[in-house]
């Protein structure tokens, strides 16, 4: 099970260091040095005044009138060192270094390194055999529930598991702040759309879980799949209320019906 | 259904479109072709399951391919399957007799659970009992299994599993620890001993209407299903209902939402049944309130940030019982207060039983940490159980040995 080995907040530009470094042979993803410091409320003036300073030596240097910056937010920074198991077979996928920044109107910045513990070869293959077996389907894949109400998962599905979490991710990355989080769910329907060219491409509708507030968010995905490629990804999350209240929700055939909220990239 | 030949099969046919769905209507309506929709087609996009007989596979295959309607083979031989199915339904009747031999490693409906606990009470009589404390908003019985050894009012622990209906994991958990309280009296030092001393009330479907809904329309139905006045929402959310903070942040005043306290305390029946259950018991000395997913062991407060005056003592058991729980299978917990672990919750059951005299209250959110969430395989739910077990032991042990 994934473990949270550090996640101490920071102000933005300020360092606070957890009680343990990162292990020694790894590249420091964090560039500061170490030392005894205490955190800062990022609201605090001296954070942006300190940031300021920090700008106009920034943008002395780069002796250029067209490379100038002003401080747009200050956000809130967090420093992690934490492990992961490979979310399709569960299997130790060893730990990984990052740092994540909240800002107010944005979504958050992640870098993140990750120890190379998995199988490339073995994951190329299997990416490329999926890739291969729905490239070449006259008839468009279509699934329901991933998982089902008990949980399971049909082994042909997967592989669509995969790409809904792969996909969801920059969904949930987007929406995610420093007091809202969210999960996949499920996957309530996927559907093929063919292709004749070099790409795969899908249409989802999966259910995000919100936490604190609990929320089941219903979101349609477009998903274009070119292997070894970044996902192109659009999406739309409604917050009907109550939406599956009686039943009709169950039908993804249509998008149309009463929105409350729309939120995506359209 | 008249016994089919052999070598029948069962197509899944998905119509992609209402075009496909007029032709598998018509290709139904042929009478030759002998079809029998087990699921009819409705809709583009939601499967149809058609037993084609022998006889008529070939033709009914090219007529679909040649349409373009995708299919596929769900039951490759008819006659196998119903063989097969006979013969478990009889090998299942036999073991329906006794209460342990309940596939304890799968999800259940209402009613198997309801009829389950009947098989429990009659296998241990001199033990077990099943009492009513109430009705839910839809007039189901609202049942708890009583565990007693006999006295007059003894010390006693309330259970409860299922408060939110979507968390199945918690209702599962709650059937196999029931089998195991029973099966291990008289057998287990600890649980005997425990036992001998002690009562527990155990309340598996603490939220019967929304579990019911999970299993007819919404998977992920979490609350109550009361009707709100002047809204076309409905439910509460049963673990913002208590009367510790009421409506306090960490609670929502709108009926549409997940965390809705209702339009007063208590409003809940589901609720309100077991407030007045244990105010007129009197004796209750410990509550452990099981939700999922998150893994974690918790104690009030969770409407405010404010240590609890047991704090110590409550924080130090938490860490032994997580510490057990790990043990097992290598399960990661955190614990904490409800408000430092995971965040300001007002109203809740275990806020409002420490303030009415319930010391050790405990509420647990079992597996997983967000993986599969709410929907977690079947095949985790007696791992589940397995290690949430010595875990609650240590809490019932510390409560037997620590009267007040």
């Amino acid at each position: 099970m994934p473990g949270l080995g550090a996640a101490l907040p920071a102000a933005a530009l300020l360092l606070l260091l957890s009680s343990f470094p990162p292990a020694a042979a790894e590249q420091p993803l964090w560039p500061f040095a170490p030392g005894v410091m205490h955190a800062l409320n990022p609201s605090d003036r001296q954070a942006s005044k300190a940031a300021w300073v920090a700008l106009h030596y920034a943008n002395f240097k780069a002796a250029s009138p067209s490379l100038l910056r002003f401080i747009q937010g200050v956000g809130m920074k967090y420093y992690l060192h934490f492990t992961t198991d490979d979310y399709i077979n569960g299997e130790n996928a060893g730990s990984c270094l990052a740092t994540v920044l909240y800002l107010k109107r944005s979504p958050p910045e992640v870098n993140i390194k990750c120890a190379d513990i998995q199988d490339k070869k073995q994951i190329q293959e299997q990416d490329n055999r999926f890739y291969q077996y729905l490239q070449h389907r006259t008839k468009p894949i279509i699934a329901n529930d991933i998982p089902d109400s008990h949980g399971n998962i049909a082994h042909a599905h997967l592989p669509l598991w995969g790409l809904a979490v792969a996909g969801g991710s920059f969904i949930m990355l987007k929406k995610s702040t420093e007091n809202l989080g969210y999960f996949l769910a499920q996957v309530k329907a996927v559907k093929q759309q063919i292709r004749k060219n070099n790409a795969v491409e899908l249409e989802f509708m999966i259910l995000l879980h919100e936490t604190p507030t609990q929320k089941i968010y219903p979101c349609y995905m477009h998903l274009i799949w070119i292997l070894d490629h970044p996902l192109t990804l659009k999406y739309i999350c409604t917050s009907v209320n109550h939406w599956l209240e009686d039943g009709s929700g169950q039908d993804y055939g249509s998008a149309a019906g009463m929105f409350h909220e729309k939120e995506g990239n359209f | 259904m008249a016994l089919p030949p052999t070598r029948d099969q069962v197509l899944r046919a998905v119509a992609s479109d209402e075009e496909q769905i007029a032709l598998l209507r018509a290709l139904g309506e042929q009478v030759d072709l002998q079809i029998d929709f087990w699921r009819d087609p409705t809709k583009p996009g939601r499967p149809a399951d058609l037993r084609v007989p022998f006889s008529r596979l070939q033709a009914v295959k090219v007529f679909l391919e040649s349409h373009g309607i995708s299919y596929s083979i769900m039951i490759e031989d008819v006659q196998h399957l119903l063989d097969e199915e006979k013969r478990t339904m009889m090998l299942s009747r036999r073991m329906e007799r006794s209460a342990n031999k309940f596939n304890f490693a799968s999800y259940h409906t209402l009613e198997e659970i309801y009829d389950w606990m009947d098989t429990l009470v009659a296998d241990h009589p001199n033990l077990v009992s099943k009492i009513q404390i109430g009705e839910s908003y839809e007039k189901r019985p609202l049942y708890v299994l009583k565990f007693s050894t006999g006295g007059s009012n003894r010390p006693a622990v309330w259970l409860d599993t299922g408060i939110h209906s979507r968390e199945w994991v918690t209702q599962a958990t709650g059937v196999w620890t029931a089998n195991k309280l029973a099966e291990d009296y008289g057998h287990d030092p600890t649980v005997t001993s425990l036992l001998d001393t002690v009562d527990i009330f155990f309340e598996i479907v603490t939220n019967p209407d929304g579990y019911a809904f999970t299993h007819s329309s919404n998977r992920l139905w979490r609350k109550t299903r009361s009707i709100n006045a002047a809204s076309s929402c409905i439910g509460v959310d049963p673990n913002r209902n208590w009367d510790a903070g009421f409506g306090d942040t960490g609670s929502s005043s709108n009926p549409c939402s997940e965390t809705y306290h209702g339009p007063y305390a208590h409003s809940e029946s589901e609720v309100k049944s077991i407030v007045d259950f244990i105010q007129s018991h009197g004796n209750v000395k410990g509550l452990v309130s099981i939700h999922s997913y998150s893994q974690m062991l918790m104690f009030p407060y969770g409407y405010k940030r404010t240590p609890a005056p047991d704090h110590e003592e409550l924080n130090e058991l938490a860490k032994k019982a997580v510490n057990d729980l790990t043990a097992v299978y290598g399960t990661e917990y955190t614990y904490g207060s409800i408000a430092d672990t995971i965040y300001l919750a007002a109203g809740t059951t275990v806020d409002w039983a420490y303030e009415n005299g319930v010391k050790y209250s405990y509420t647990f959110e079992l597996r997983d940490t967000g993986r599969y969430g709410f929907l977690l395989p079947s095949s985790q739910i007696i791992p589940t159980a397995t290690e949430t077990w010595p875990a609650l032991l240590d809490i019932l042990v510390h409560i037997q040995q620590h009267p007040y």
